[in-house]
């Protein structure tokens, strides 16, 4: 079991050194997005009711994700909850436009 | 197998160290702390449950999960000094292949998709009432988990309905925290988006020790226009059959509603059991059980949950109160800094 998280802690900060190396620096701090707020009113109500639909029947949504985040979430749900192609692309331009 | 497991995390952070220049990983899931006594015996758990999601393209994603738990309780059950130990459990971690609309091909030690609680709603910043059903380890068993293969995807999308389905088989596995059993099973639903309604059927053949099948059917129901959710599970196995019943409403007028009052959840749960003939390896109780169960939510900013549930148990091999006390972080994070995309 030790064995086990210290090769998952190791490859995790081996991972995270290589790409923090391999990319450039940004002008832009990297702090959470002043976004997509999902309260927020959205320019997609296709979008929006996509998210309300399908994220409400498990759980609360996040306050707000970043921008940077929405991608792997929603891949996430599309394995874990069945979401179709078309609520993934809806809902991502509803949280990250 | 540990070293089967060594390389797949070792792939998978290369893997995301190399591919990910617009793919950013992301750490997510939640710290808690659960006070519980059950039957005048009290325990106390706290647990970190991180889960790593690393998407690489559009078609390849790599899931994995894992639990850091503590259980402290008293040395004689209702007396004496607190004792416990932390220990940790390797949950899920999986490789997604996105091929098409209709099929993800998922390898490696994946949630079992019986029902839907397991997969959907047991995480612990998800679930509603912290105890689970008592039904839940039909068709999941002790690990909750399966080692193998599964195919996955949406048969039909209309815009009123859609069909989803899920086909797995899982290798049996004696390892420690890989735990799983031979076993082979579906699970097909179907989901209308303007009602708010999901309901769906699974099956499992146990193909270990014994053989046997555990089949179950689930529902959930969010009605547009208030913020209830409805959520029941039936399931069999010839150890015994059961269901439970969930209401969550929010004090509220809309699922948005964020005032004061609107965060607050009051929720309510029955379920019953009937004891059937006990089978290898299930840990369903030794008698039939009714069990009733209401408990409050408090949504705090910053994804912050207070939980409160009292339940009362009633059974031939004894009735017990259960009280249960949590609060809970839940967290979500790029794995790594970067630039706004």
């Amino acid at each position: 079991m030790k064995t086990w998280f210290t090769i998952l802690f190791g490859t995790l900060l081996l991972a995270c050194s290589l790409r923090v190396l391999a990319q450039p620096q940004s002008p832009v701090p990297a702090t959470k997005a002043p976004t997509p707020a999902v309260h927020k009113k959205a320019k997609s109500n296709d979008g929006e009711q996509r998210f309300q639909a399908n994220c409400g029947r498990c759980h609360t949504p996040p306050e707000a994700l970043s921008p940077r985040e929405v991608k792997a979430v929603l891949q996430h749900m599309r394995v874990r909850a069945m979401l179709t192609a078309e609520d993934e692309q809806l809902i991502l331009k509803y949280l990250a436009p | 197998m540990k070293r089967a497991l060594g390389a797949l995390i070792a792939l998978l952070g290369i893997a995301t160290s190399v591919c990910a220049q617009s793919d950013v990983p992301i750490l997510s899931g939640a710290l808690a702390f659960n006070a519980s006594t059950t039957g005048g015996a009290t325990s106390f758990v706290p647990t970190l449950a991180p889960v790593l999601v690393a998407p690489l393209g559009d078609h390849w994603l790599i899931e994995a999960r894992a639990d850091v738990l503590g259980f402290f309780a008293q040395q004689n059950g209702t007396s004496g000094p607190y004792n416990g130990r932390f220990f940790a459990t390797f949950d899920y971690g999986q490789v997604d292949y996105i091929a098409n609309p209709h099929l993800t091909i998922t390898v490696g030690r994946f949630l079992t998709p019986f029902n839907i609680y397991n997969e959907r709603i047991s995480a612990v910043w998800i679930a509603n009432l912290q105890d689970s059903p008592i039904i839940f380890t039909i068709g999941t068993r002790t690990s909750s988990a399966s080692n193998g293969g599964m195919l996955r995807g949406v048969v039909v999308e209309r815009p009123n309905w859609l069909l989803n389905y899920t086909a797995y088989f899982s290798a049996a596995s004696t390892t420690e925290n890989l735990l799983a059993g031979r076993a082979a099973g579906g699970r097909i639903g179907m989901f209308l988006p303007k009602a708010g309604i999901e309901f769906g059927a699974s099956y499992q053949r146990f193909l270990q020790d014994r053989n046997y099948n555990a089949a179950g059917t689930y529902l959930v129901w969010q009605p547009p226009q208030i913020p209830l959710d409805v959520r029941a599970e039936y399931a069999y196995s010839p150890g015994g059959q059961g269901y439970w019943l969930e209401g969550a409403m929010r004090v509220a007028k809309n699922r948005s509603d964020t005032s004061w009052l609107g965060r607050l959840q009051t929720i309510a749960r029955v379920q019953q059991f009937f004891k059937g003939v006990p089978t290898p390896q299930d840990i369903l109780p030794s008698a039939d059980v009714n069990q009733f169960d209401f408990g409050l939510n408090y949504y705090l900013p910053h994804d912050v949950r207070l939980n409160g549930s009292y339940g009362r148990q009633y059974s031939s091999a004894g009735n017990a109160n259960i009280w249960n006390v949590q609060i809970a972080y839940r967290f979500l994070f790029p794995a790594w800094p970067g630039e706004h995309k």
